[in-house]
């Protein structure tokens, strides 16, 4: 059996210091938001041969008048991808994709794919999605406050949220990491973490219910969450192992075919799902044992009582 | 719980079995060239732009104008009309009035096509061209010719408005056109020189019907109806009233807000996924059977049948369930569900083992471990449930019934503008429903069934001790 509760500082201290740096690393690098939310153009070009980023830059700039960053990539298909901070217009697009053809005839430039945002209409659809998280949120705690009535109450469920915004953090930093602008992928990833990771918690919950019947006055509520902890291990291990597996396997395969869209949506659900296993064990169930034993030492110092028999700390299992 | 006999196994593996190949190959009989498909398989499913390339767009009236639903409805009956008379069957067009937005997915038709985005685009948006002409002569392109190419009797400037309504003599429905007075004129003219003969609508250069005049029209109202023979459904006459109301709109479309993708990449993208979604499966599968034996074993047929589950919930395969637009997302979806799909046996066979090594025999330990097992499955699955439906509520078309359940906290937003995630939420959501159905109800008598086998009585088969 591992003793998940007597390591109990040395979680708390891991996620408090990631979450501490990824702050701190997306206020120094800013965090990318998508056109999708802030509006703008995205357009890429096919090229081959060789191509310098500073002449398509004036090439574009001359045609739509507009501030421009290029960048170019080289893969299977090299790509030059061309930014706008507004939305192009059918004409102006059609404009410049003719004079980039035009300006370098030899490199073969072919468009491969446009996007333009309004930039009202995306941030209207940014406030959409965060209304959806907001709602999901809601749903989901609801869902856990129902649900935790029988088990550990609205601490146990204040816990369990806590783990899941825990969660949520965690695919953030996975996005401002990678630098993956925050888009359609990272809503879909953060809502389902946030569905998935819920169930461990509340099986590991159910488990702890189970056992303090078993075991109510004979073991210490720390030493009953440590053995139900123990006793889901396997089942959150396995479950989580095969929902990591696909996505490895999706992340991989996405990564040497170059299919981006996929690539920023499995990569963070790795993140998100292994933050979700260790927030149900490291976090969810100790943080709860903390605050029940803290409750119990307040109520014990208000009622002129002696302290609780034991604190946590010292538990040998 | 009714005992399980030893053939419960097989009659729910053959139907796994038969699902899955049926699902995947659909049914079909050719004869000569003719191919008459009765189930539709997985060839049939239809990909959404991002994997086969084509244009999203999401059109708007010019700033400034706040256009009638009306006029969005004929907006709209003429984009439809375009696509079609291009020979794109395959599209998706969704229109919110509230938010004066027609949003409009379509595949390219062709390789010349997706070199020229703008242009697709630019056509669709463009003011209708809506004319009455003379006779119906069509050359062999659909076009109009001799006198039907050269006399114009009137064109959308002249037409107030069009509508549909039902005849009151007859009861049968038709459209009914309010003309200006110049219109009325050159109408009047034109009718009392025609009758009996017809005179041709036309939207561009595609005809939209060709009444044939009954009587002389001096009035300024005229009506269309479909001949005895055949008249007029509702649907037809007001398709008909929107299109003539689409050539006379006083705006044109315009858009800020489009994309375009390349035939070339997605399919290569659709494939690696697919890949991917194989390898996957496999592994997942060898997981299963390595580490729980027969329950693993039963995990992964079940596994199949939630495979199968997938494409009958996009292809169209039952009738009753439209097919569904499957994006890279939405086969990320799927992938997603197999991985967790397994949590459901996991879970159970946990228990089992544990039961087993409490001393239980093989058959107490599955029926205890199903029933133990239960509440976490479903917990689970409720959470998933929730945030599948709220995907598809934000992501989707807003007419959807997703949406209109969301509503009363989404009706400040317009539809999406993009539409990859929901097809992610459906799959998600169609995980879960078949996650209980084979994951719970179909591997549950398949287990009781196959622990009845001679061979397959050994406590360590299923996690017990040797």
């Amino acid at each position: 059996m591992i003793d998940f509760m007597g390591k109990k500082k040395i979680y708390f201290t891991i996620s408090i210091v990631i979450i501490a740096i990824s702050l701190i690393y997306s206020f120094i690098f800013g965090v990318k938001l998508d056109i999708q939310f802030k509006g703008g153009a995205m357009i890429n070009y096919s090229y081959s041969g060789d191509i310098n980023t500073d002449d398509v830059e004036g090439v574009v700039e001359k045609a739509t008048g507009e501030d421009v960053s290029v960048q170019k990539t080289q893969g299977n298909i090299n790509k030059l991808i061309v930014s706008l901070p507004k939305s192009l217009s059918i004409d102006s697009q059609k404009k410049m994709t003719d004079e980039i053809a035009k300006a370098f005839p030899s490199n073969n430039i072919v468009l491969l794919d446009s996007s333009n945002v309004n930039a009202s209409m995306g941030k209207e659809f940014f406030a959409k999605c965060m209304v959806a998280i907001a709602l999901a949120s809601l749903l989901i705690i609801i869902y856990v406050g129902f649900r935790f009535r029988k088990i550990g109450g609205i601490s146990a469920g204040a816990m369990g949220v806590i783990a899941l915004f825990h969660d949520a953090f965690m695919v953030f930093a996975a996005f401002t990491f990678f630098q993956f602008p925050i888009n359609d992928n990272f809503i879909a990833v953060v809502l389902t973490i946030l569905g998935f990771s819920i169930n461990d918690t509340i099986v590991i919950y159910d488990r702890i219910r189970e056992n303090e019947k078993i075991y109510g006055n004979k073991k210490e509520l720390a030493e009953i969450v440590n053995l139900s902890i123990n006793q889901s291990l396997t089942r959150s291990i396995n479950t989580s192992g095969c929902g990591l597996l696909v996505m490895i396997v999706t992340c991989i395969v996405a990564y040497i075919n170059g299919v981006t869209s996929i690539l920023t949506f499995a990569l963070p659900m790795i993140i998100g799902m292994i933050s979700g296993v260790y927030s149900t064990i490291c976090i969810a169930g100790p943080l709860w044992v903390v605050w029940k034993n803290y409750r119990a030492k307040k109520l014990s110092q208000k009622t002129g009582g002696s302290k609780p028999s034991s604190s946590i700390g010292k538990i040998k299992i | 719980m009714k005992k399980s006999s030893k053939a419960t196994f097989f009659v729910v593996f053959a139907l796994i079995v038969f699902l899955a190949v049926t699902s995947f190959f659909g049914i079909s009989t050719t004869y000569g060239d003719t191919k008459t498909v009765y189930v539709k398989g997985a060839n049939d499913i239809r990909w959404g732009i991002d994997i086969r390339g084509g244009v999203d767009v999401t059109f708007t009236p010019p700033a400034g104008f706040d256009a009638t639903d009306a006029q969005m409805l004929a907006a709209e009956s003429v984009i439809k009309q375009r696509l079609v008379t291009q020979n794109i069957t395959d599209y998706e067009v969704y229109t919110d009035t509230t938010k004066d937005r027609i949003v409009v997915r379509f595949p390219w038709k062709d390789e010349a096509a997706s070199k020229n985005p703008e242009k697709a685009i630019k056509e669709l948006g463009d003011t209708a061209l809506l004319t009455f002409r003379e006779g119906n002569n069509q050359d062999s392109s659909g076009k109009p010719t001799g006198v039907t190419k050269d006399n114009i009797v009137i064109e959308g400037k002249d037409v107030k408005a069009a509508s549909a309504v039902t005849n009151t003599q007859t009861s049968e429905p038709e459209v009914q056109l309010e003309l200006t007075s110049e219109g009325a004129k050159k109408f009047g003219e034109a009718t009392t020189r025609l009758i009996g003969q017809p005179i041709s609508i036309w939207m561009d250069d595609t005809m939209i019907s060709d009444p044939v005049v009954k009587s002389a029209i001096t009035g300024g109202i005229a009506s269309i109806s479909g001949s005895t023979a055949k008249p007029f459904t509702t649907q037809e006459a007001t398709d008909l009233a929107n299109k003539i109301n689409g050539g006379a709109l006083p705006f044109k479309l315009v858009t800020e807000n489009y994309s375009s993708i390349a035939a070339t990449l997605g399919v290569a993208a659709k494939d690696s996924m697919l890949l991917a979604l194989l390898i996957a499966y496999i592994l997942v599968c060898v997981f299963m059977i390595c580490y729980y034996k027969v329950p693993g074993l039963i995990a992964s047929i079940a596994l199949l049948g939630q495979f199968a589950g997938f494409i009958i919930a996009v292809s169209g395969y039952l009738p009753f369930i439209p097919s569904f637009t499957l994006t890279l997302p939405g086969i990320a979806g799927i992938i997603l569900s197999i991985g967790m799909g397994v949590d459901a046996n996991v879970i159970t066979s946990e228990r089992v083992k544990e039961e087993l090594r409490a001393g239980k025999t093989i058959e107490g330990a599955i029926d205890l471990g199903y029933e133990r097992g239960f509440t976490a499955i479903f917990d689970g699955n409720v959470t998933v449930i929730i945030v599948a439906i709220i995907l598809m509520g934000s992501f989707g078309p807003s007419s959807s019934f997703w949406a209109k359940l969301l509503t009363p906290f989404m009706f400040m937003f317009g539809a999406a503008t993009t539409g990859a995630i929901y097809s992610f939420g459906y799959t998600l959501l169609i995980g879960v429903i078949f996650n209980f159905l084979m994951g719970v109800t179909a591997s549950r008598l398949m287990l009781r069934s196959i622990s009845k086998f001679k061979g397959l009585r050994k406590p360590w088969m299923y996690g017990g001790a040797k």
